[in-house]
């Protein structure tokens, strides 16, 4: 499991990257990040929702009530503009991180 | 026997209890729990474990209302020091205004009023950076520090 600190440093972009696929609601949102970090990443539920609405607060993502397929009311979130533009930013941000951590482990292991 | 519609009113009563009071974050709460317990049953778990199961994962009251609280203080903390701004504008232009009005209308200005067009300039500039130092920190610096 990676560290409280990096979840949480990584799960405002995460939510973009993964908002970016279409619009979806905080479980859905929790179960594909499990899945697709093979169960080393999980948002707590106390934390995600308040980030959700930061989010919202900050004009990243966008909320609507929906009613799901069970007939549940159900909190849907989409990527607003605002957001589009931050996830465009993303990949260099991280892959500058990433290439320094890799240049690091050369350096020093091979 | 155990009823899970009354158990998921009852954690939502605690929850409004503990203070999470404002409903559309409890409804979204509500609406994971129902998720998470029925993930759980599709998986064999029966109904009481699994409530049992998603309201420790959910977590307490207390510790989520002091999640929520967070980004109140973060937004009022951020708008703060704009309100600020505006009164120091607005306070600032209203020692200048007067001062610089006098000034036209008898091409004259006495200390005391050269002293309260310094203040309020002071406090009209002190405004605008206030003001600018924000949007400059959300817009740009918090744009390029954010991971």
């Amino acid at each position: 499991m990676l560290s409280q600190e990096l979840v949480a440093a990584s799960t405002e972009p995460l939510i973009l990257w993964l908002l970016s696929a279409g619009e979806n609601y905080g479980y859905a949102l929790r179960q594909e990040l499990k899945r697709l970090s093979g169960d080393k990443i999980e948002w707590t539920d106390g934390m995600l929702y308040p980030v959700l609405h930061r989010m919202e607060r900050e004009g990243w993502i966008a909320s609507r009530w929906g009613q799901a397929q069970n007939g549940r009311r159900r909190k849907y979130y989409s990527l607003k503009k605002k957001g589009r533009k931050d996830l465009r930013d993303q990949p260099e941000q991280w892959g500058a991180v990433s290439g320094v951590f890799k240049q690091l482990w050369k350096e020093q292991y091979v | 026997m155990f009823k899970l519609e009354e158990a998921i009113s009852e954690w939502r009563r605690q929850m409004l209890s503990a203070g999470i009071k404002s409903p559309a974050p409890l409804d979204e709460l509500q609406s994971h729990l129902y998720d998470e317990i029925e993930q759980q049953m599709k998986s064999g778990i029966k109904a009481q474990q699994a409530f049992e199961n998603a309201v420790t994962r959910i977590g307490q009251a207390n510790v989520l209302k002091g999640e929520f609280n967070k980004i109140k203080c973060k937004a009022v903390n951020r708008i703060m020091p704009i309100i600020l701004g505006a009164i120091g504008i607005g306070v600032g232009m209203g020692f200048v205004l007067p001062a610089v009005a006098l000034y036209r209308s008898h091409s004259v200005v006495s200390g005391g009023h050269v002293s309260l067009l310094i203040f309020g300039t002071a406090l009209t500039l002190s405004g605008v950076g206030a003001a600018a130092s924000v949007i400059f920190r959300r817009y740009y610096v918090t744009r390029k520090l954010t991971l």
